[in-house]
């Protein structure tokens, strides 16, 4: 008989499906080319999907405060979950009457005394009948259970992502990116598999086994004990130590397989590096031990499965010995039916599985509980920078911004800034200078509500910004990040970005506006180029002029520029410096400049030093007055001109 | 050739630094290399690797061989046990038992060792096919990157890999199933040979279906990847984008943006468990059709005296041994067409040739004076003259700028001097002989270039400034370091030169980069320095500082300098002025000034008029 078996696949050989990228994190590699054909029989069965038309609201409704649990979500699709149990146990049930029916047969139809073709033919039919009724019950179950884990999932992806949205900007630190990202990746994926597969089989397999049991105790107590007791016991230590066993081979796969891709990319993208240093041979030297090593830790998994599978099967041949020598001599005793001692055979095979399944399913049935309770621990983190319950809409802003005696600290008792007021008129232009490091970034940051002052207020047009909603405040202030940046998908769609709206005259009117229009008329797709690898198909300039564009097309009242133009060549600089007088006409604007040629232009400088300001005024004024920016002014005029920093 | 270096086995292992803190592996490289013959089929390209190991892989193919085939001698041994003792009552039940446990040991143990060398064989091939990949692409030439992404093309080799590893291991193995399905079936002939082919009725069926199923579930399960991927990007870029989400308050458009991705993700995992939910349940339960035909006839049979009931149990179990081959030469023929296109995917990097190649009877450049002749280069890129006509005579010793305006082929003269790419037309020459006719190990390693893009690996500082010299000493290091004006900020750090840098480590700025990239260059002392806009982001009196610490530490170095900034290019005892791909000016900065208008032009962008 075909006992057991299992073991090939094993945790460690799943790279068939290319989920081997997905967790090693590389860039997804396309679709196969020779799959290609099929995919896209398939893709033209899909619908057309309605475009989602969900609302944000930066407070969580009742139902989103709700305490996450995977019976919850479960329960979100009664109708599905209920169908699905249903099946469940159907299924269950109806698999396990085909050795019944055999020994039915046999002891009322083939045993000399009791034969009648009849009972046979009627078992042969029942049989068949109970073989198709499976299939049709097993496809229904397939489709209800990955049509719940699917609906599932769906909402879960989007409260989580909702989450995000509500999170602060101090939330997003460079060091949590990864753990955010397999948060809504490969947790969420587990949990996918969870509902999909796990818990589905984990219920018909624990059923599998009561049913079995029971069946085997009613046709004989003594063998039944014969069996359980040694079999199952044995059976089950195996599959834990093989589960244990192969989950460390797998962490170790996982994290050498890192290795050597890390080793690979490295080395590819810094090819130009490599050939310069001659470093040729010494590296294939070392990708040999880092691939060596990953050999290793295949090699382990490779013996763990290579215990594993055969044992079972051994175990089962071992217990059919048992099986015959017992169950042999009751039926010779007559203490037991030849058909019966048949059902016990066929039986035997099928307690095999779900042990082996059962150990399986119990560790995703774990991992996918870690996946929730981590899942519940993100969503319960509250924002820093939060909606009071009673905030209203900002009304439209004429652009006064107003400091009063604002302190910040990101760490306790380490302010960044202190006791600093400021008054911004409407229609004003401020550069924040000073050193890197001085607090003018988050100066700015403060305004637009990335962070919440920890003394002191921010006011815009006399309202305290945290009295209103986040959505209205932000929408009327403009911000152009130092490193702008582009999301996949065209020129076109990253300029719409900032208001879905736009029509196309306004789009062409921006292009032209931060002089753009060079580009997009040199581009063979013009705006609807893509735009790759995070912008990298355009210089640094264009990029930043895209950043421009978008932030002219928002047409906020005020415009905050965070360094913009400082990691750029000099053309690039003077285009978009250009472009930068059209975006301020008629705006109150925040500059931070790194260069002095930004700050020149503006109506006042403020010279930001040790959390504070140290002087400001008028360019003029500034240079005249023989202080700080002076200072740095003739620096910078000596060096050469444009190329000055105002940092160290 | 730059070739002949692909397999050298002789490598002495002790001397690495192992990257994986103190894991070593005893992996001698690979043994062989796939066959060069293009006009073969693409197994017969692999199987010199395979053959490499054809000792594990024989034993392990024999051996799996042998433990079916005690697995197939259990049910006949059982039917016999059954009509001889138990209907019959004539035989030993306890020999029957003994034989059975001893066979059922003998399956254990040959089916251990079967699958231990098996998979020794696969990961074997799996490491040498990477191992491979990664020396051939270390010798490749530029044009090659220039082309190909560089993500996407591990992501993809990693996945080829796989699939032509589990093909060329498993096709075996499948084969081997499929003969102790021949057997299985040979058995069940000599219980009764109407009742096996009754029984048989189900298994073609069984692989058709195999086939149509796995043909749909392939593509479904890489729809659903691509789909996961689309999600990934969002989520990707809401995390490092945050900062634009919320600036335009789009959080509620960005929300959408996901939900519809989302959306397609679950018509994805629906469509994938529909299909799943049509074909597989078939799979599991045709074996179940097979059996309930052998109870009805099997039944008759034994009523009239042709079977024994053991037999109907003997059937069983073949049939349930049966399944397996059927099932797996189904998908057998599915990884077979999956290998043959990973293989092919591979071979078109295999086979791809570097064409920066020494010639023969290449000589090593060596105590190097310096001067440099370029002679009447053109050079071309993929249809595009970038460079035509182009003399220009560098002299020892030189530190000389060369100016112009984006695309006017100004990095492109850099990158002919160590021949990252070669001339069409002409010559560059070095000391008087043609670049080609130097190794190029000599002659990159007596050109130093430092490129605009400062890459630096996620190892230590000190690691990445020794990287050109591995060998070299703390004080060498930090030597250069200073000449690189970087061993201030460097020494500042939490972990000064032990800092690890990169992805994993401690990021640093564009101008510290450049710094570090400087000082790596500088360690190797080469007597010709390449700086290809090397110090755009450094702050200009920390730049002014590294070209006098260059000055004094080796006043005899030829020097060649391209820059945007002014304050960089009157560094430079000369001038000169590139302007598609033709040289209009040369001279000194004051001479320039005064007599070419478009490096006046090319400064005017520099020193604004308003200013």
């Amino acid at each position: 008989m075909a006992w057991g078996g299992g073991g090939w696949g094993g945790p460690g050989g799943g790279g068939m499906f290319g989920g081997a990228s997905a967790r090693t994190g590389l860039p997804f590699g396309g679709i196969p080319s020779e799959l290609q054909a099929e995919a896209t029989k398939l893709l033209a069965t899909e619908p057309e999907h309605a475009p989602s038309a969900l609302t944000f609201a930066q407070l969580p409704n009742a139902k989103e405060r709700q305490r996450l649990s995977l019976w919850r979500m479960l329960a979100d699709q009664p109708w599905l979950l209920a169908i699905g149990s249903v099946l469940v146990i159907a299924v269950s049930f109806l698999l396990q009457l085909g050795p019944a029916l055999t020994q039915f047969a046999i002891d009322h139809g083939m045993i000399p005394g009791h034969r009648d073709v009849r009972v046979v033919i009627w078992c042969a039919i029942i049989y068949l009948g109970v073989a198709l009724m499976s299939v049709w019950m097993q496809r229904l179950q397939a489709t209800v259970s990955g049509t719940l884990a699917a609906r599932v999932m769906h909402d879960l992806r989007i409260r989580v992502f909702t989450h995000f949205q509500r999170m602060s900007l101090d939330f997003f630190t460079e060091e949590k990116a990864g753990v955010l990202m397999s948060r809504m990746t490969s947790d969420i994926e587990n949990l996918q598999q969870l509902i999909q597969d796990g818990i589905t089989s984990f219920a018909s397999q624990g059923l599998t086994m009561a049913v079995i049991t029971i069946i085997l105790f009613t046709l004989n107590v003594s063998l039944a004990l014969w069996t359980v007791a040694l079999i199952v016991p044995l059976l089950f230590a195996l599959s834990v130590w093989f589960h244990h066993a192969s989950e460390k081979g797998y962490l170790l796969v996982r994290d050498r397989i890192a290795f050597v891709l890390a080793d690979l990319s490295e080395s590819l993208y810094g090819i130009r590096v490599v050939t310069a240093s001659n470093r040729q041979r010494r590296n294939i030297r070392n990708h040999r031990h880092v691939v060596g090593a990953y050999r290793d830790a295949n090699m382990f998994t490779g013996r763990v499965n290579a215990v594993y599978g055969p044992s079972t099967i051994m175990i089962g041949i071992l217990g059919q010995a048992l099986l015959l020598g017992i169950g042999g001599t009751k039926v010779a005793h007559h203490q037991l039916s030849l058909g019966a001692l048949v059902a016990f055979f066929l039986y035997l095979n099928r307690f095999f599985q779900p042990i082996q399944l059962l150990v399986q399913q119990y560790t995703a049935l774990q991992q996918g509980r870690s996946s929730v309770i981590r899942l519940r621990e993100l969503i319960e983190t509250p924002p820093t920078v939060d909606e009071t319950s009673d905030a209203v809409a900002l009304p439209t802003i004429a652009g006064r911004i107003t400091f009063e005696h604002v302190g910040f600290s990101y760490l306790e008792g380490r302010p960044v800034l202190s006791d600093v007021s400021l008054d911004i008129a409407p229609g004003e232009s401020v550069a924040f200078v000073g050193p890197t490091g001085a607090g003018k970034s988050t100066l700015a940051k403060l305004a637009n509500r990335f962070y919440d002052p920890t003394e002191g207020r921010v006011l815009v047009d006399g309202i305290d910004v945290r009295t209103v909603t986040l959505r209205s405040l932000r929408s009327q202030l403009g911000v152009v990040p130092q490193e702008p940046f582009l999301f996949a998908g065209s020129i076109r769609t990253n300029l719409k970005f900032s208001r879905p709206d736009v029509t196309d005259t306004e789009l062409e009117e921006a292009v032209d506006v931060v002089g753009l229009r060079d580009l997009v008329s040199r581009l063979p797709e013009g705006l609807d180029t893509p735009v790759h690898e995070r912008g990298q198909t355009l210089s640094a300039g264009e990029r930043q002029l895209l950043a421009l564009a978008r932030a002219f097309l928002a047409r906020p009242r005020v415009l905050i520029l965070d360094e913009a133009t400082s990691s750029l060549d000099l053309q690039s600089e003077i285009v978009v410096e250009r472009a930068l007088d059209r975006l301020l006409e008629g705006r109150t604007a925040i500059l931070i400049a790194h260069r002095l040629t930004t700050a020149q232009r503006a109506d006042r400088i403020v010279v930001v030093d040790h959390g504070g300001i140290v002087e400001m005024g008028s360019p003029d004024e500034l240079i005249a007055a023989g202080g700080a920016y002076a200072g740095m002014y003739a620096a910078w005029l000596a060096s050469g001109g444009r190329d000055a920093t105002t940092g160290a | 050739m730059a070739v002949s270096h692909h397999l050298d086995t002789d490598v002495v292992v002790d001397e690495v630094v192992n990257p994986l803190g103190g894991v070593r592996s005893s992996y001698p490289g690979p043994r062989a290399e796939i066959s060069r013959d293009t006009s073969l089929t693409w197994w017969r390209r692999v199987l010199p690797i395979i053959s490499s190991h054809r000792y594990t892989f024989v034993g392990a193919v024999g051996l799996s061989l042998l433990s079916l085939i005690f697995q197939a001698l259990v049910p006949n041994l059982l039917n016999n046990a059954f009509s001889d003792t138990l209907e019959r009552h004539h035989g030993s039940l306890r020999v029957a038992v003994l034989e059975i446990i001893a066979i059922g040991v003998l399956a254990g143990a040959s089916g251990m060792a079967s699958r231990y060398f098996l998979q020794r064989t696969a990961f074997e091939v799996e490491a040498d096919l990477r191992s491979l990949i990664y020396q051939h692409m270390t010798w490749l030439s530029f044009s090659f990157y220039d082309r190909v992404q560089s993500g996407q093309l591990i992501s993809r080799a990693n996945s080829d890999i796989r699939s032509v590893q589990m093909y060329a291991t498993f096709a075996p193995l499948i084969l081997v199933q499929c003969a102790s399905g021949v057997l299985a079936f040979g058995f069940m002939l000599t219980i009764d040979p109407v009742l096996a082919c009754i029984a048989m009725v189900v298994m073609p069926i069984l692989y058709i279906v195999g086939i149509k199923m796995r043909r749909v579930l392939f593509p479904i399960s890489w729809i659903t990847q691509a789909r996961l991927a689309e999600v990934a990007t969002i989520v990707d870029e809401n995390i490092n984008g945050v900062r634009v989400v919320k600036s335009f308050a789009q959080e509620e458009a960005e929300i959408n943006r996901l939900a519809d991705a989302a959306e397609r993700v679950s018509w994805a995992y629906i469509k994938d468990a529909q299909i799943r939910g049509q074909w597989s349940p078939w799979v599991q339960n045709l074996p179940q059709l097979g059996l309930a035909l052998v109870l009805g006839f099997g039944g008759v049979m034994v009523i009239h005296g042709h079977l024994s009931v053991g037999g109907i149990l003997a059937f069983n179990a073949y049939l349930l041994m049966l399944q397996a081959p059927f099932m797996m030469l189904g998908q057998l023929v599915m990884m077979g067409q999956r290998a043959k296109a990973s293989a092919e995917r591979i071979f078109e990097i295999l086979d791809e040739r570097p064409d920066i190649v020494e010639r023969p009877g290449a000589f090593d450049l060596a105590n190097v004076r310096g001067d440099i002749v370029f002679d009447d280069v053109r050079f071309a890129y993929r249809d595009t003259t970038i460079v035509e006509h182009l003399s220009l005579t560098i002299n020892a010793g030189e530190t000389i700028a060369i100016v112009g305006r984006t695309g006017s082929g100004k990095s492109t003269l850099a990158r002919l001097i160590n021949r990252f790419y070669d001339v069409s037309d002409g010559a560059v020459r070095i000391d008087g002989h043609d670049v080609r006719d130097y190794t190029l190990e000599s002659l990159r390693a007596n050109v130093g270039v430092v490129l605009d893009e400062p890459f630096l690996f996620s190892v230590s500082i000190a690691e990445n400034i020794a990287y050109g010299r591995p060998d070299a000493s703390a004080r060498d290091i930090e030597a250069a370091a200073r000449a690189a004006n970087a061993h201030e900020f460097i020494t500042k750090l939490p972990e000064g030169y032990s800092t690890v840098i990169g992805e994993r480590g401690y990021t640093l700025s564009g101008g510290q980069r450049q710094r570090i990239a400087i000082a790596r260059t500088l360690l190797v002392n080469p007597p010709i320095l390449i700086l290809d806009d090397a110090t755009s982001a450094i702050d200009v009196h920390i730049e002014a500082g590294i070209y006098e610490a260059l000055r004094t530490l080796m006043s005899t170095r030829t020097t060649i300098v391209i820059a945007h900034r002014i304050s960089t290019i009157t560094l430079a005892q000369r001038v000169v002025v590139l302007d598609e791909g033709h040289i209009v000016a040369d001279g000194t900065h004051e001479e320039l000034l005064a007599t070419s208008p478009l490096y006046g032009e090319i400064l005017a962008q520099s020193v604004r008029e308003d200013l």
